[in-house]
Order: C-alpha cells, then sequence, then structure tokens
C-alpha cells in the first residue's frame, strides 16, 4: 500500500514547524521532520494511504499557494486536512520536548545541537 | 466460509512452500491471550508454536512510555486510529508479550456484575461469576499482583486527596509487579515474557518471534494451516491440529475475516474512550516513566479517572489542541501531570479488512450519551484537581479553556464538543464475542468460532462489551477458562 513520500511530508512539516517552533534550530528541525516522515511509513496501511492522499493534496497547495497559504491552512479545523496537520504536530511536538525537554515555547533550546 | 474466499486461500497457499512446520496447536498471539494459553496447552502435554508478530525485547531496554518504545513495541508506531467523528486514536502492543509489555500493569478483577452481564446478555454457557473470580485469583497469583508497598507518586496522590476532599470514590489499583527491595518506584512488571511465556517454553512450546500469520487455511469448516510470513519476507506455512486466535481485538477479527470468516466477527468493537487533560502544581510532581496507580470510582462504571504517564513530550502532546494559549505552560513540565477520564461506551465500532493489506480498516462511533458523558468526565476531573491542589487545568480540546477555578468550569462545559478533543482509548474488545445467540455472537460460550470445528479466539476480542475496568484480569481469567474447557474435550477424545 502507498507510502507518503518523505519529501512531501518533509516540506510540509518544515514549513509547519517554521511557523510553530520559530527557534527551533534548523538543524534539528530536519531532524525532527525526518522522524515524522519516517513514523508515516509504518502507519497502518488504510491509514497510510488516507495520509498519502491528503499529504499529495496539501503539498499541491503548497506548491501553488506558497509557505503562508499552508500556514493558514495549517491553523483551520478542517475535518481531513486538519487531522493530517494534527498527526504532524504530535508526533513532531512529542519528538521535541522528549529528546530536547528544555526546549522553549518557540523551540528554542539552550544546548549545542547534536 | 464463502467457497469463492476458500478457493483463493487454497490456490495462494501452493505458492507458499519455503518453510513448514506442524504442530498439534497453534497459537496466534503472545499477549494476555495467547501467553497463557500456550502455556497450559505446553503444559498438558501438547505440541505447541506460539506465532507472534513482533520482536521480544528484553524489559529494561527500552524506556517505558517512550517514543522508541512505540517505535518498537507498538503496532504501527503507535499511531493507529478508529475513525469517525471524533476519530479516537488507539494503542496495541505488537511485540512478544502484546500489550502487557506496554501498558500500565494496573490490575482490576472481572466485576461480578459484569459477568452475570454478559452470561445473561450473550447467552455465555458455563460463565459462572464464582468460577470467574477464583481464576482471577490464579492470575492474580502468577502476576504476583499487589498495592504499592510504599507511598504513591505524587500525581497519585493528588488524585487521592482531590478525591478526598470532595468525598468521592477512589482506591488504589493493584498491579503485576513486583518491588526489588520494596522500593515503589522500581517496580518490576510481570508481563507475559516474564510470567506464561517462560512457563510455556519450559514446557516445550517453541516461540516464534517476528512471524506474522496473513490467512488460516480450510478444508471445509476445519482450519488445517497458518500461512505465515516472517520479518526477513521469507514465507511458509505452519499445519495443525487446531489453532486458538489470539492476536488482539484488532487483529484476531482481521485474520478471521481474511481466511474467510465474517460472520459476527469484527462488527461490534467496545472500547472505553478516554480525554485528557493536563494539571499544573505549584511543586514538582512529573513522573516521566510511570502512572499514577489511584483511581476515581465515584461514578464508575460510567466514567472513572486516572492518570497517565507524563514524561516531557507527552505533556507537550497534551497541550497541543490549544497551543496558542497553552504553550506556556510546556516549560513548566515538571510541575505538570497527565490524567484521564475514561467511558464506558454505548458506542460500537468496526474491524474490516481490506483487500491488500494485512491492517484492517477500524472505524467507531460515539453516541450522544457517549459524548456528553466525555463533557461531564473532563469537567469533573478539573474540579478534581483543582480540590487536588492544582493552580491550572489544561484540557485536551481545541480551544479548551484554561481552567483555574471553579467558576471556570463552566466554561469547559460549554465549550467541550467531543469532535473537538483528542479522544484515545487503550482498552479493546468484544469484535468475537462469545456466547450462544448466534444473532450476535460470533464464538461459542467458549471461544470457538460459528461455523469452524478447530478455530478458536482466546483473548480481548471475547469479551462482550467493555468491562468498564482495566480488561487484563478479565482477559486472562476468561483465556483460563476456556483453555481449560477446550483441554477437558481433548480428554474426553
Amino acid at each position: 500500500m502507498r507510502t507518503p513520500s518523505p519529501t512531501v511530508v518533509t516540506s510540509t512539516c518544515r514549513v509547519v514547524l517554521e511557523n510553530d517552533l520559530p527557534d527551533l534550530d534548523p538543524v534539528r528541525r530536519d531532524v525532527v521532520t525526518a522522524f515524522v516522515a519516517e513514523r508515516l511509513t509504518v502507519l497502518p496501511g488504510p491509514m497510510r494511504l488516507g495520509v498519502s492522499v491528503v499529504a499529495l493534496v496539501v503539498a499541491a497547495i503548497h506548491s501553488v499557494a506558497g509557505d503562508r497559504s499552508l500556514v493558514k491552512l495549517s491553523s483551520i479545523s478542517l475535518p481531513i486536512v486538519g487531522e493530517y496537520f494534527r498527526l504532524l504536530r504530535s508526533l513532531s511536538y512529542a519528538y521535541v520536548w522528549e529528546t530536547w525537554p528544555d526546549a522553549s515555547p518557540s523551540g528554542a533550546v539552550s544546548s549545542i545541537p547534536s | 466460509m464463502g467457497d469463492l474466499a476458500r478457493r483463493v486461500a487454497l490456490r495462494r497457499s501452493e505458492l507458499d512452500s519455503v518453510m513448514t512446520t506442524t504442530c498439534d496447536v497453534l497459537v496466534i498471539g503472545s499477549g494476555a491471550g495467547g501467553a497463557p494459553t500456550a502455556a497450559l496447552l505446553a503444559e498438558a502435554g501438547l505440541d505447541v508454536i506460539v506465532v507472534e508478530e513482533g520482536s521480544h525485547i528484553e524489559q529494561g531496554v527500552i524506556v517505558p512510555f517512550s517514543l522508541e518504545q512505540m517505535n518498537r513495541q507498538y503496532r504501527g508506531g503507535g499511531v493507529t486510529v478508529a475513525l469517525g467523528r471524533p476519530s479516537i486514536a488507539y494503542t496495541e502492543g505488537r511485540c512478544a508479550g502484546g500489550g502487557t509489555e506496554v501498558n500500565s500493569g494496573l490490575y482490576r478483577r472481572p466485576p461480578g456484575e459484569v459477568v452475570e452481564r454478559w452470561r445473561q446478555g450473550w447467552r455465555i454457557d458455563d460463565l459462572d461469576p464464582d468460577d470467574v473470580e477464583r481464576l482471577a485469583g490464579e492470575v492474580e497469583t502468577a502476576l504476583s499482583v499487589q498495592l504499592l508497598p510504599g507511598p504513591a507518586s505524587e500525581p497519585s496522590r493528588a488524585l487521592q486527596r482531590g478525591a478526598e476532599r470532595l468525598g468521592w470514590k477512589s482506591d488504589e489499583s493493584p498491579r503485576w509487579m513486583t518491588y526489588p527491595d520494596g522500593d515503589p518506584r522500581r517496580g518490576q512488571r510481570q508481563s507475559m515474557t516474564r510470567t506464561y511465556l517462560p512457563r510455556a517454553a519450559a514446557a516445550g512450546a517453541r516461540l516464534m518471534y517476528d512471524c506474522r500469520v496473513d490467512r488460516l487455511e480450510f478444508t471445509g469448516d476445519r482450519a488445517v494451516a497458518a500461512h505465515v510470513t516472517r520479518a526477513d519476507g521469507s514465507r511458509g506455512s505452519i499445519r495443525f491440529r487446531d489453532v486458538f486466535v489470539c492476536a488482539g481485538a484488532i487483529h484476531t477479527p482481521a485474520l478471521l475475516q481474511r481466511s474467510g470468516l465474517r460472520r459476527n466477527i469484527g462488527r461490534t468493537l467496545a472500547v472505553h474512550p478516554t480525554v485528557k487533560l493536563a494539571a499544573r502544581f505549584a511543586d514538582r510532581v512529573n513522573v516521566p516513566d510511570d502512572v499514577p496507580v489511584h483511581q476515581v470510582k465515584e461514578f464508575a462504571p460510567d466514567l472513572s479517572f486516572g492518570g497517565s504517564a507524563s514524561h516531557p513530550g507527552l505533556v507537550a502532546l497534551a497541550l497541543l489542541d490549544n497551543w496558542r494559549d497553552f504553550k506556556g505552560a510546556v516549560v513548566e513540565w515538571p510541575n505538570i501531570a497527565v490524567y484521564y477520564a475514561a467511558i464506558t461506551s454505548e458506542g460500537r465500532g468496526r474491524v474490516v479488512s481490506l483487500p491488500g493489506t494485512t491492517d484492517p480498516l477500524v472505524t467507531y462511533r460515539l453516541t450522544s450519551r457517549d459524548r456528553s458523558l466525555l463533557a461531564q468526565g473532563l469537567e469533573r476531573l478539573s474540579m478534581l484537581l483543582l480540590e487536588a491542589g492544582a493552580t491550572d487545568v489544561f484540557p485536551s480540546y481545541r480551544d479548551a479553556p484554561r481552567v483555574r477555578d471553579r467558576r471556570s468550569l463552566a466554561d469547559v462545559s460549554s465549550t467541550f464538543r467531543a469532535s473537538k478533543a483528542s479522544v484515545m482509548t487503550v482498552h479493546l474488545c468484544s469484535t468475537v464475542p462469545m456466547g450462544e445467540d448466534r444473532d450476535r455472537c460470533g464464538a461459542s460460550s467458549h471461544g470457538l468460532v460459528h461455523d469452524t470445528v478447530n478455530v478458536r479466539v482466546n483473548d480481548a476480542s471475547l469479551l462482550p462489551d467493555a468491562p468498564g475496568v482495566n480488561p487484563q484480569g478479565s482477559v486472562m481469567s476468561v483465556a483460563l477458562r476456556n483453555v481449560r474447557h477446550f483441554l477437558a474435550e481433548v480428554r474426553r477424545g
């Protein structure tokens, strides 16, 4: 069953994190987006298919309308698209604060990135 | 089973000839149902193979409730969802020992009135509450079920304190743990890899990990082989005389459906939906890698309150639904603990296997009564935590208000909608309910799947509905009962 393209997921996730956690170091941001993309590949089959479809639609909107529109879209409570953004945020935030518990609400971490 | 499904299954079976082995009894799954089943069968002298899709991972290797644990010991990396409005996130263990390796370790006996309701409502023969009580005692001995040998953690005591101040009933849930040196912080869970699986192995059972059963092959109404795929992609089959399917409430019905069995299979999924909140206290309360043992039962069985694991990542998750207003609290995670309100749901869900994947589609529909109970639960839990000394309560739903005093509790009840909440569950059951009522049951009173002569289910799928308490004790008691019934039949010939 189809797996969401890592590029499609990471580009969306990167924009969301740049907006939500603006002070998260870019190196760390890449680590987080890679984690999210990898985790989406092990979703159960039907869920993976659904996420793939939504990810493609969101990526298409992103490529046409740009980062600002994507950020706006991610803040709207749409039934299915909203679930996709929630999934990205859930995995990202859980990873950020489990890995760097001293991260500030904007993603700033006092220690040096590894 | 339909003829077409059977023919397709047989044709496919011809392709799978890499590895073939045989046994008396195949047990599929090694969790709370499969492990005791395998142990008792092997100890009775039968040649038993246990097939487990996940890996064997020693306890202590992975931090409990961490993302790594979700990645290595949960199905789908811990990201599994029953679709609906709202969708309900659920988790399933996928490792040797199944859910017993990763759950809270809290134990409750199956309530007598629940057992009696099951017996009458689903026409279950020989389901005597006294017998179930006795079997529960046997489980408790095998798993060293006991109370903490010392004081509970601060998040746990907060639940107890809040309940006492409100005059609500609460108690400490025992756990299946041992405590070396009597230290309550160093509990060692007596999960299946520490108890029944070693017993099964000692009695000669063969344990095959990293091996998934794709489907059962039938000759008439008798299953004769299981077609399996190993983690390395190699395929094969295991021939048997009898089979116990113990793959949990999602994957047991999925496997039966893939094998052509659909009558009352996967149509009545029952869960305990829960909603969460984060509570901030003036002092440090956070325990990252364990859960509170106290539970509030004032409104049980409809509504129960308890605590969750609260490592910083999970605190961030609890704050996520109103991140704009709540995000500032995340830096105070040492003073924050996460709690839940769980309901006994009247809703039901479905498990539907789909072609081309071993993962089924899972759906669940909450009733209006369920939605109302979730709202009540979150409001009452907020009140309890304020009484316990919380300075701020952060409910987990979109645009939730921060609760600082009793006056703002009204904001919770007026703004909560289940469709805005992060609803989740860890208790899944009832997808192959047992009983003699053939209009609603997928298996007989002792787990024999209808329309088959040798396919038995022996896990949470059999429980007719969600018991309103942590279900592992119920699952294991019923599993012991059914496997003993099977052994008595074998002895009778």
